[in-house]
């Protein structure tokens, strides 16, 4: 063959290797992209749920599941991957066999590593606000001053559960076990009201990213291996700081996700100053986990442009 | 690396037995260019450097390059271990 790049040289065949797979990278990038660019415009264009049906209109046609773009890449890498690996061995070529490596291993790829499923962070946002809107309204509603403390897994029933408690006086009270063990809501005996923190589920699912329980972990687990949750196997914030003395513990969160629904969070009167956002909640969860002592969160201080949150937690001695 | 010129199939050309045109050598460059190149890509897409606008299962991404790495470095042994014995 009279080729202007020669196949049959090394150098060339090499040459030819490294272009492929980086034009097949590109597009495996290129693909992703478009596919994240295309979705929240078909949420634009959506119609209303419940508008009514023209009479005119097409009925629609019975759901069923359609292959997405990348799904229909990798098929076709694999099918001609396939091909030429085949034609290959017939010709006894090794380019051919090179460019069918190359096609249906990036094929196989594309299948096993899929663009993530997303959800807009206005629509978590959206879900969330309205039910610490409530809980804030709730404590208003019942004068009730005090600062929350997240009881420790002693005070439960179940390891895996989390319970606050919010003293009606503006002074720090901390329920004797047998009485915050009960599944009561209000308290009589410190007067106050025993709440699921907004933050439980995320400790949760801190601790099944993890494997881990943190009741049998330590402050320097959490100090450890919150990082790398937060940044590189939840993308919650871009940084994350943990800093421990004594008994007081700061955690700076730096472009969190949950930046707009702290915005939000700090409107509400109790919520912020009293038991935190969900991210900050969750932390407290963590820690009265790993410490086996009860938490206050003491303040939450937000930078001027938003994105870096610094929470102070206090661990109480009972 | 070792390379056949293409050649059309007739029934003169053809072998009894087809082979795979690549040899072990073969396939352990191409291991080696594919691990470098997806462990690259992993490293750049990294959620540690702020990256989290690229909605793809790095994890996944770092497991296939991690296992092509072995692959690659699977073959090197081998290739070591022929240099040994023989």
């Amino acid at each position: 063959m009279n080729l202007f790049i020669d196949p049959s040289d090394p150098i060339n065949q090499l040459f030819i290797m490294i272009t492929l797979e980086t034009v097949l990278v590109i597009v495996i990038l290129i693909v992703a992209v478009i596919k994240i660019k295309k979705q929240p415009l078909k949420a634009k264009d959506e119609k209303p749920r419940f508008a009514k049906p023209k009479a005119e209109a097409p009925r629609r046609k019975p759901w069923r599941h359609k292959r997405g773009l990348p799904e229909n890449v990798a098929y076709i890498l694999l099918l001609m991957g396939t091909l030429a690996l085949v034609t290959s061995i017939l010709y006894s070529s090794s380019i051919l066999a090179f460019i069918g490596l190359g096609l249906t291993f990036w094929g196989a790829l594309l299948l096993f590593i899929r663009p993530t499923k997303y959800v807009k962070a206005s629509l978590v946002d959206s879900t969330a606000v309205s039910s610490l809107t409530s809980l804030d309204q709730i404590i208003t509603e019942l004068n009730f001053k005090g600062k929350a403390v997240y009881l420790p897994p002693k005070h439960l029933k179940e390891t895996r559960g989390g319970k606050l408690f919010i003293p009606s006086k503006k002074e720090l009270i901390i329920p004797p076990a047998e009485e915050a063990a009960e599944e009561k809501v209000f308290l009589r005996n410190p007067k106050g009201i025993r709440l699921t923190p907004p933050g439980l589920g995320l400790a949760n699912l801190y601790e099944k990213e993890l494997r881990k329980n943190f009741t049998k972990v330590n402050l320097n687990y959490l100090q450890n291996n919150l990082p790398k949750l937060f940044i590189e196997d939840l993308e919650i914030a871009e940084d994350f700081e943990m800093n421990i003395e004594d008994n007081k513990i700061q955690v700076k969160i730096t472009g969190s996700i949950y930046n707009d629904l702290c915005n939000e969070v700090r409107k509400l009167s109790n919520t912020c100053s009293s038991f935190g956002c969900p991210l900050c909640s969750s932390i407290a969860v963590a820690l009265t986990r790993a410490t086996g002592k009860p938490v206050l969160i003491e303040n939450i201080e937000v930078s001027d442009d938003d994105k870096t949150i610094e929470a102070h937690y206090r661990l109480i001695e009972e | 690396m070792t390379t056949k010129p293409s050649k059309p199939t007739t029934d003169s050309s053809r072998n009894d037995t087809v082979n795979f045109p690549l040899s072990l050598w073969d396939i352990s460059l191409w291991l080696a260019v594919t691990t470098i190149i997806l462990l690259a890509t992993s490293e750049l897409l990294s959620p540690h450097y702020g990256k989290t606008g690229i909605l793809i299962q790095k994890r996944r991404l770092r497991a296939a390059a991690l296992a092509v790495g072995l692959l690659f470095m699977s073959t090197v042994f081998i290739r070591i271990y022929q240099i040994i014995v023989s």
